[in-house]
């Protein structure tokens, strides 16, 4: 059993390890501006950016959401906190294009078309 | 189903395998690759694991673990050890205790095939849009979990008569202030001999993703009720009191307008499961090259079965009965089909509508709550005829 846990965890390594190493991309990124940075700080400390390119709301339901976030840890100071709102308004309001996710393997999508 | 040395040994290695990945793992999380034991799922997170199960893979009665969604919303343990693993039990019981991995191993083991599905699926097609992960359809699989029953497992410890709810704790780990993920399932359901404290799914020792080495199976209910990486069971004289049961996972008590805001005495905990469809072939957007095409998908009903499938060509206008799959379990999908012929080439609208034995059917469109639960509407593909 030691053997063979050893065997699948070299595998694990073998297999992962050159994958991590070709990937320089850690992820998408928060949008350029200039809160971009201390939204980066606040938001993604805990969860990835990807959580927040998703959303669509609206400005009164982004201020729920940061004075929530902000209630269970994330690091906004006061001064920041209206201009990280009016940066996530503007970057992900109702209005913006449809986000589309990731699908990082496989391709059965392209072979159902017949 | 399963020897104890076929159990110990399979938690072992497994464990082993885990432990040594995990530095890679954290390196992982934010890099768009593969995710080790999952495949060519729907990312709609890393950090936290938010895996969405794309249609296609609902062609079969019960979903491969690779393909079975994850939602996390916390980190996943970062050391999970199935030789030092323990449940603890205690609240309101006679003598509270400790049970181990190998203990539940050796406990009556019980099988329920459950269509699990998250309460927020869906949740990217209300208007207006609600904060969430912003599921598409693919926030529920369907797998035979395996293990101990609850009841059994909580009467180890003896339930006093004052014990009124069941609660559990999962060992996620708490980024910054959030408040742990903890739940509580009402005593009722608790000692229904079809919850569990499952260890394998599919017959293999649980993906660390849905749980490893042991969570809850709340057969029937949102996926929320079934607390992954169990820890902890404590039987309480009331409902927890936590942000994941209030104001977390509680649906308004009467339909509401759009948009409108509702306040948490006007809700309740989400539970059971809506009757529900989706359509798994075709795929939307597609191109059919014959004009006879093979509509099939799955359709499931919480506590309640489904007894029938209909099918629209005509934007519901009409409807037509589909056949339903001869595999069947209380808490399971049933799979359905229907053979269809377009009559010319062109843009059709495919719609799935079930019912159930409460004979509750799915509605035109997503019933609007502000958490976005419980998206049952009926399911809608378009595809392009070219024969």
């Amino acid at each position: 059993m030691c053997k063979r846990s050893i065997a699948i965890s070299l595998f694990v390594v073998a297999c992962v390890l050159p994958l991590v190493w070709a990937q320089s991309s850690s992820g998408p990124e928060l949008p350029a501006g200039p809160t971009q940075a201390k939204a980066t700080t606040a938001c993604t400390e805990c969860h990835d950016a990807r959580i927040i390119l998703q959303q669509r709301l609206s400005k009164a339901a982004w201020t729920k959401e940061v004075d929530k976030m902000v209630k269970w840890g994330a690091l906004v100071e006061p001064q920041d906190h209206d201009a990280l709102i009016d940066y996530l308004s503007a970057n992900f309001g109702v209005d913006k294009a449809e986000y589309i996710a990731e699908r990082p393997r496989g391709s059965a999508a392209k072979k159902e078309r017949k | 189903m399963f020897s104890r040395r076929d159990f110990l040994r399979n938690m072992s290695g497994a464990a082993l395998a885990v432990s040594a990945a995990r530095p890679l793992l954290s390196w992982a999380t934010d890099a768009q690759i593969g995710i080790p034991g999952k495949e060519d799922l729907i990312v709609r997170s890393y950090r936290f694991f938010d895996l969405e199960t794309p249609v296609e893979y609902f062609r079969t009665w019960l979903t491969p673990a690779e393909h079975f969604f994850v939602r996390n919303h916390m980190h996943e343990p970062s050391t999970i050890d199935p030789t030092q693993w323990k449940i603890s039990l205690g609240g309101e019981v006679e003598k509270p205790c400790t049970l181990t991995l190998a203990e539940l191993g050796r406990m009556e083991t019980h099988s329920v095939v459950n269509t699990l599905e998250c309460a927020g699926n869906g949740r990217a097609y209300h208007t207006p849009k609600v904060p969430g992960v912003q599921w598409g359809k693919g926030a529920v699989s369907t797998g035979r979990f395996s293990g101990a029953r609850l009841r059994d497992v909580v009467e180890r410890a003896g339930v006093k008569s004052s014990g009124k709810h069941v609660m559990f704790r999962g060992l996620d780990e708490v980024p910054g202030k959030v408040p742990p993920f903890i739940r509580s399932i009402p005593i009722e359901k608790a000692m229904d001999p079809d919850t569990l404290v499952a260890t394998h799914l599919n017959g293999a020792p649980l993906p660390k993703h849905n749980g490893f080495p042991a969570r809850a199976l709340t057969p029937g209910w949102v996926g929320a009720a079934s607390c992954k990486w169990l820890t902890e069971i404590k039987v309480l004289d009331k409902e927890f009191e936590g942000n994941f049961m209030s104001p977390g996972y509680r649906m308004p008590n009467q339909p509401v307008k759009p948009g409108e805001a509702v306040k948490p005495e006007d809700t309740h905990p989400v539970t059971v499961l809506n009757v529900k469809s989706l359509i798994s072939s075709p795929l939307d957007g597609s191109t059919s090259r014959s004009p006879n095409v093979h509509i099939q998908g799955v359709a499931w009903a919480g506590e309640s079965d489904v007894t029938r499938v209909e099918v629209s060509i005509d934007g519901g206008n009409s409807w037509q009965p589909a056949e339903l799959g001869k595999e069947r379990a209380h808490y399971a999908w049933r799979l359905f089909s229907y053979q269809w012929k377009a009559p010319k080439s062109g843009e059709y609208t495919i719609l799935s509508r079930a019912t159930d034995s409460q004979g509750r059917t799915q509605p035109p469109e997503p019933v609007w709550n502000p958490s976005g639960y419980l998206n049952n509407a009926i399911d809608v593909v378009k595809i392009h005829v070219q024969a």
